[in-house]
């Protein structure tokens, strides 16, 4: 992603519109027993488009919006969040997308990672009281929800930051000099069961002739 | 090349970490002081009008949204509460000669009759904002500081306790639940029961616990326990005697478990609240930080 100021200040509106989003309509939500979060979902479709340093300040500064806009304890919801918007940049950097339905899932799961990261800090700043089981419950549907949620927010988020892209003007940037992107390790893997497979096609073919 | 933008990256990650660590570290537990604490504030505050703004233009989705998700919860619960109705029935004539029985007995010893709350001047307060995770149970009200709302201040319903004041700016105030896991309000199960603590599950903020009870008294099924307003001299409870808290879903047998465990469904509907009432400039009670 090429940020400009106007890139940037897109970037600055889509964050505060989503914290807004989030702590007035979203927390008010609630599907089998956990509330929405726009706020990952966001973040980590960023991540996805712009790669690991827009991902992270992204995180950070919506973390930041979170945290102020609640009175909470600030740095929780940033160390979270900077850390999905991070992975997600790394993911796009290393690797390019099969398919339309991979960035909704790999958002989901970062989510899902989100809500887990979350907790675990929780648990280590100290919890005076029984923590109960529903918290597990809690964390994956919260990674459902943003998968959900991410297959309208991925391609809206993409689509006010087209301008930006360097993938949208039309040609695939490498990500190095000299290389190429690497393939998605599941992408790998299947071709790498076609190239063995049809080696032992030929062994077989070759065994019969 | 390459290498000069791996370390730039490693940098802004690191550097973001660590203003996150020491950001954590000024603000934990409710600290508010230092740059970090006047940063948050500031925010909050300036924030304040827009979450006011959205909070207001949303709530016709958001009733939109919730009325079907209640309108199916309603239908499971139609059942039940037809053989609630049947129980409360008996229940009221009761409740009616107790009333009666309070009235006159009030009169002949003069006591107040405004209630648990008389000496609090209450303020309406909008809700503006939730917190999305279940690590924390609370709100932003649309009064602050400017409006008489001071840290420790209680909230409530018409139907119930809600939580407490636990930090404010100017315009705007947080109000930590009595769902939240940092909550503990101190409880008296009525009519004459034990004394005990009610606190959340953490994570589960539909159930409450009634813990540390001090009395080996059978709670039963239903039984509705209120604020005990707990003081020693030096320090108190945030909360005032005789704000309804809860009614008491479910025990367990005492003979399985070295405690008996108590849970309770809170009175007020925290999650569809629109609207609460801050109890400013209360009676001083000691011990209490923020006053």
């Amino acid at each position: 992603m090429i940020v400009t100021r106007g890139i940037a200040i897109r970037l600055a509106l889509i964050l505060f519109v989503t914290v807004l989003l989030q702590i007035s309509f979203f927390s008010y939500l609630s599907f089998f027993g956990s509330i929405p979060d726009l706020t990952p979902v966001v973040v980590a479709s960023l991540g996805l488009l712009g790669g690991a340093v827009v991902g992270a300040v992204a995180g950070f500064c919506a973390g930041m919006l979170v945290d102020s806009a609640l009175l909470q304890t600030l740095g929780v919801s940033s160390l979270a969040l900077l850390a999905i918007g991070y992975m997600a940049g790394r993911y796009r950097e290393g690797y390019e997308f099969s398919n339309s339905l991979a960035p909704p899932l790999i958002v989901g799961g970062l989510t899902l990672v989100y809500a887990a990261i979350f907790a675990a800090l929780q648990i280590m700043l100290g919890v005076s009281t029984p923590v109960s089981l529903v918290i597990l419950r809690d964390i994956v549907v919260k990674g459902l929800l943003g998968t959900l949620l991410a297959l309208a927010i991925y391609p809206l988020v993409r689509r006010i930051l087209r301008p930006a892209l360097i993938d949208d003007a039309g040609r695939r940037a490498p990500i190095r000099a000299g290389a190429g992107r690497r393939r998605a390790p599941w992408r790998r893997a299947r071709g790498s069961a076609r190239r063995s497979g049809a080696l032992a096609a030929g062994a077989r073919s070759g065994r019969g002739s | 090349m390459y290498r000069k933008q791996v370390r730039r990256r490693r940098a802004v990650l690191v550097l973001l970490v660590i203003v996150s660590v020491v950001a954590l570290t000024s603000t934990f537990g409710g600290a508010a002081g230092g740059p970090f604490g006047t940063v948050r504030d500031g925010i909050a505050t300036a924030l304040g009008p827009f979450e006011e703004g959205a909070s207001r233009a949303l709530k016709p989705a958001r009733d939109l949204v919730n009325w079907f998700h209640e309108t199916f919860q309603a239908r499971g619960e139609n059942a039940q509460l037809k053989d609630e109705v049947r129980s409360l029935a008996v229940k009221k004539t009761k409740y009616e000669q107790a009333v009666g029985e309070n009235k006159n007995l009030r009169k002949l010893l003069g006591i107040d009759h405004s209630g648990p709350m008389s000496g609090y001047k209450p303020v309406t307060a909008r809700i503006i904002g939730r917190s999305p995770t279940v690590w924390y149970s609370t709100v932003t009200v649309d009064v602050g500081g400017g409006d008489g709302v001071r840290v420790n201040d209680p909230v409530v319903t018409g139907d119930g306790v809600v939580g407490r004041v636990t930090a404010t700016t100017h315009g705007t105030a947080e109000v930590t639940l009595i769902t939240d896991h940092t909550s503990a309000v101190s409880a008296k199960v009525l009519p004459n029961g034990p004394f005990g603590v009610v606190e959340p599950e953490a994570g589960d903020p539909s159930t409450l616990l009634l813990d540390f009870i001090n009395s080996g008294k059978r709670i039963h099924r239903g039984a509705i326990v209120i604020t005990a307003g707990w003081s020693n001299g030096s320090i108190s409870s945030a909360y005032p005697y005789g704000l309804r808290i809860g009614r008491v879903t479910q025990t367990t047998a005492s003979g399985q478990q070295a405690a008996e465990r108590v849970q309770l469904r809170a009175f007020a509907d925290l999650r569809g609240m629109d609207y609460v009432q801050v109890m400013t400039n209360g009676p001083h009670r000691p011990g209490l930080g923020g006053r």
